[in-house]
């Protein structure tokens, strides 16, 4: 039987600043560094919101004031943690629907005065599974595209 | 999940996957034919029962997808938490703005 991977992705990148500092760009400064392409509304967003409680929205707005929702915030502990549903699906639309939203929990632990560890896990991504038909229509054919991401996949998961 | 974790341990029959979780047997057939019909869930019949398993590639792009996703914002994080050491001023602005 075919070894069947998690549906869950991992990531940790180590920043030479305070935890406070880490966690506050993280989710204070978000769209000095989210990538611009990958945003859900018409237009690119301006400003990406978290409000700073559990049950908060997660939301960009656009420089004409409109706002498109990502998801929640499910928990809420700065400096150390902060977990998000996640409602966007491989094809960039909102799902409002909970049950088809994947969660992100975010660890910040200091590893020194300007040393924190930053670990992202996104899990729970089969509840995005009607996405997988958008990825997988967007394949040449069956091979080639697929094994490459397959191939990523387990590269940048291993690298942890 | 809970379906979708039991069969990430081996395929499996409607009443099997039904025997232990807290749902009823066509709440878990309808949730099965969801996972069918994203193509993340395939089955084949064995004698009279159906068995339903995972399909793997699905798994596989869902997490290709999201780890391009994250690899890159990560990467973008990391940078910017970086550079940007504390500005007073933008640090000010932004938190009367959003209070």
């Amino acid at each position: 039987m075919p070894q069947i991977e998690e549906a869950v992705v991992r990531k940790s990148v180590r920043v030479g600043v305070p935890v406070e500092r880490a966690f506050s760009v993280f989710v204070e400064q978000m769209e000095t560094w989210w990538p611009a392409e990958h945003h859900i509304g018409a237009q690119p967003f301006e400003t990406i919101f978290v409000e700073p409680r559990t049950g908060g929205r997660w939301y960009e707005r656009d420089a004409q004031g409109n706002e498109c929702n990502w998801g929640h915030v499910l928990a809420w502990g700065p400096p150390h943690q902060v977990t998000f549903s996640w409602h966007l699906g491989p094809d960039w639309k909102f799902n409002p629907d909970l049950a088809k939203a994947s969660e992100i929990e975010i660890r910040f632990t200091a590893e020194g005065p300007s040393a924190t560890l930053v670990e992202l896990t996104h899990s729970r991504l089969e509840r995005h599974g009607e996405g997988y038909q958008q990825l997988r229509s967007m394949l040449d054919g069956p091979g080639a595209w697929v094994n490459t991401l397959a191939a990523f996949a387990k590269a940048a998961g291993g690298a942890l | 999940m809970a379906i979708f974790q039991k069969l990430a341990k081996g395929p499996m029959a409607v009443n099997e996957l039904a025997g232990n979780l807290p749902v009823s047997r066509p709440a878990v057939s309808q949730h099965l034919k969801v996972l069918k019909d994203a193509g993340l869930v395939t089955d084949t019949k064995d004698g009279t029962r159906r068995l339903y398993q995972l399909n793997p590639e699905g798994i596989a792009l869902l997490r290709a997808h999201f780890d391009r996703v994250w690899e890159k914002a990560m990467s973008a994080f990391q940078a910017t938490a970086e550079q940007s050491k504390p500005r007073g001023k933008h640090a000010t602005d932004r938190r009367s703005r959003r209070t």
